[in-house]
């Protein structure tokens, strides 16, 4: 009983101040409601709001045999009904998926039953109940496949192709590298840090290019900040423990396996944001895609399996089993991506992707900076590592040029 | 008068049920269990949809109910030749959101209400006045044409917000004509709904004929400058979702004007037939054809005697109206 008081009375003025830390909170409901009760009123004296601007996100033209089907978002706080649609300046028939009141950041697909002719262009028309209209332009109609079988191995294969076979292929200069003597494996440290800095920015450019086109409710730029910061600080920690458990000292730097499976981690988000990217620009009929694109990635990408390799060279041997798991680690994101990319298509888990391999290159580029300031003969100013790193850039730029 | 002051906000509240309960509800009623979700068979119901042939009866995407319009739609009747006999109108301006488009509504300017305004009809001869009280928002006027004093013209004496004025002159010549808004920017008070028809029958009676008036309209709803929307007398598909019922036995005498603001011209195209046209009705001199073009403000008298019975498409022969609402049907029975 005695104990129990005690701790009751201890207990008190811990409740006490849990409460008045509720304080700010309370007032700001209280203050939130009468402005809300008033505030209509109150903003009278400073002006009147213009009326919204009622227009549709269109995020996504599908056309599949005997029908169109329009993918329609409201990026407004107000509500926004769908009214008419057009297909090429004639009012359609059509029916819903989804409401057609929507409310903010809410979706319907508009689905219209028409006989669409290949390859010719198409503009979609969705008038809001207000009578504004968001146009979409289709350059050509091109049959979009949906989740079938088929599709879904189509997508693996080309995940396969561009991430796991490069990265496994350039894995295969582990022998080679095995032989070079210090300083140029030193180089070639950099010329990973190189690459992947190069990947970083390619991703943020990606980033900020796709959320520019989402609505602003979404706060695109925020979500980059979001990722880039999950996975900068999520690799950090990862980095600390395997380096604490691998050698009782907790900021040592990773070498020789552990930094390989860390730049293999950095550039699997990257290849995430990739297939993604690749897989939405075939579903939306997009994507020239011919062998030549897929052949440019390859290459491009074999870059990485050699990124990969440098750093298990000045360490001890590595089983073939390891090595596998590491091209998975880095390629096999490709393929998910891809399947995300080609049956999703959202350009919201886009940036995310995009933003997350950001934080994870750049991660890794320190992770290889740390390693190669201690371990490599004259740290990171000599010749070696600052030509290395350069050599990294412009090899990513060259080999771009083929994809792009 | 009745002023309507509805916001935006509070009108899609109110339509808010309507617009859930379409677009489709009957196509996707038809379309049957496995219209829900991708991967649907082509059923024939979903290849009638594709057609606006199909797009008649309660399948097409008109609003409004039965009847609604047949005010301005069947004219008030002639009256026989008594020269000196008043025939008063009293025309309002009202600001009124109007349903031009299935779902979707346009902050007009009416005259009484409707898009197109009320139907003024007088007898050659006949003292026409009509009293005009401003209640909407804008200055307005009402310019009607014929032959009429200066100062009854509708141009100079512009009626500001709440005021009146009374146009009062003896109608001439007969024939179709109109009614429209002249204040500027007159571009603008067009486009917003202020016109209608204006009848003056000629001293000896036409013949007996079912009689209707048809006012091209369009409506531009995101303030582009073009049309988004076109119909006879007001809505979108209109007259595709309630035929206009006619007997063969009888002329069909249809009042025609064009007052389309933005296009260069519209037009009347009937299917199944020939009539006879006469360009603003105030000659006996006709054309006898199935197509006429109009430029704005364009007008004049349609006579179909039909030979057959059945259902005959009338719409615009400018297949972008055509298919932007501008297209109706004919029921001819016995």
């Amino acid at each position: 009983m005695e104990a129990g008081s005690a701790a009751g009375w201890n207990r008190g003025p811990l409740r006490a101040w849990r409460l008045w830390a509720l304080m700010p909170i309370l007032l700001l409901v209280g203050t939130v409601a009468v402005f809300v009760s008033t505030g209509s009123s109150l903003l009278d004296l400073v002006g009147r709001a213009p009326p919204p601007r009622d227009e549709f996100d269109i995020r996504r033209v599908e056309f599949k045999p005997g029908e169109i089907r329009i993918r329609v978002t409201n990026p407004q706080r107000e509500e926004l009904a769908i009214g008419t649609v057009t297909v090429d300046d004639a009012i359609v028939p059509f029916r819903l998926d989804g409401p057609s009141s929507l409310g903010r950041l809410r979706s319907s697909t508009i689905v219209v039953p028409y006989h669409w002719v290949e390859d010719d262009p198409y503009t979609v028309g969705v008038t809001s109940s207000s009578g504004i209209e968001t146009s979409f332009a289709v350059p050509a109609a091109v049959e979009s496949r949906g989740a079938s079988p088929r599709g879904f191995l189509g997508y693996a294969l080309i995940g396969l192709l561009v991430g796991i076979v490069p990265v496994a292929l350039g894995l295969a200069w582990l022998p080679s590298l095995r032989r070079a003597d210090a300083r140029w494996l030193a180089s070639f440290m950099a010329l990973t840090a190189g690459l992947l800095t190069f990947l970083a920015f390619d991703a943020l450019g990606e980033a900020l290019q796709l959320q520019a086109a989402l609505p602003s409710g979404f706060q695109g730029t925020g979500l980059i900040l979001l990722g880039v910061a999950a996975s900068y600080l999520g690799l950090t920690f990862v980095a600390q423990r395997a380096s604490a458990t691998a050698r009782q000292e907790r900021s040592a730097p990773l070498e020789g396996a552990a930094l390989a499976g860390l730049i293999a981690a950095g550039i699997g988000l990257h290849n995430l944001g990739e297939g993604l990217a690749i897989g939405t620009s075939i579903a939306l009929g997009e994507l020239a895609l011919g062998t030549f694109f897929i052949v440019g990635f390859m290459v491009h990408n074999i870059t990485e399996g050699l990124g990969i390799a440098t750093p298990i060279a000045s360490g001890g041997r590595v089983g073939l089993p390891r090595l596998g798991a590491l091209a998975l680690i880095a390629g096999a994101p490709a393929i998910v991506g891809a399947w995300i990319g080609g049956f999703i298509t959202s350009d919201l888990l886009g940036v995310l992707f995009f933003a997350l391999a950001v934080g994870a290159a750049l991660q890794v580029v320190v992770e290889i900076g740390r390693y190669v300031a201690r371990k490599a003969p004259g740290g990171l100013s000599s010749g070696h590592v600052v030509g290395g790193y350069l050599a990294g850039i412009v090899v990513m730029y060259a080999t771009g040029l083929l994809v792009g | 008068m009745p002023k309507h002051r509805v916001t935006r906000r509070r009108l899609l509240a109110a339509a808010a049920p309507v617009v859930a309960a379409t677009p489709f509800a009957k196509l996707a009623l038809a379309a049957g269990d496995h219209a829900e979700h991708a991967g649907m068979s082509m059923t024939a119901m979903d290849h009638a949809a594709m057609g606006h042939a199909a797009m008649i009866g309660s399948d097409a995407l008109a609003p409004g109910g039965p009847h609604e319009r047949d005010a301005l739609l069947y004219p008030p009747a002639a009256l026989g030749h008594r020269p000196g006999r008043v025939r008063e109108y009293a025309v309002a301006a009202v600001d009124r959101q109007i349903e031009v488009a299935k779902g979707v509504f346009f902050s007009a300017w009416t005259y009484n209400g409707t898009v197109p305004g009320p139907v003024i009809r007088a007898t050659e001869g006949d003292l026409l006045r009509v009293r005009f009280t401003n209640g909407g928002s804008h200055p307005h006027t009402i310019h009607l044409h014929g032959i009429h004093p200066a100062d009854m013209d509708g141009v100079f004496e512009i009626v500001e917000p709440g005021a009146s004025f009374t146009y009062e002159f003896p109608a001439r010549p007969h024939g179709m004509h109109l009614y429209h808004c002249h204040s500027t920017p007159l571009k603008k008070h067009i486009a917003k709904g202020l016109y209608g028809a204006f009848i003056i029958d000629p001293p000896e009676p036409r013949p007996e004929a079912q009689e209707l008036v048809m006012v091209l309209t369009g409506f531009d709803t995101d303030g582009d400058g073009e049309n988004n929307f076109y119909g006879v007398n007001g809505p979108a598909f209109y007259y595709a979702k309630y035929p206009i019922r006619v007997r063969r036995s009888q002329t069909v005498r249809i009042y025609l004007a064009n007052l389309t603001e933005f296009d260069l011209i519209n037009s009347f195209h009937l299917h199944g037939d020939f009539f006879r046209y006469y360009p603003t009705g105030s000659t006996d001199h006709y054309e006898y054809t199935d197509t006429v073009m109009l430029c704005q403000g364009q007008r004049g008298i349609i006579e179909i005697d039909f030979a057959h019975t059945g259902r005959f498409m009338f719409h615009a022969h400018q297949s972008e109206f055509t298919e932007l609402g501008w297209m109706g049907f004919f029921e001819v029975v016995d």
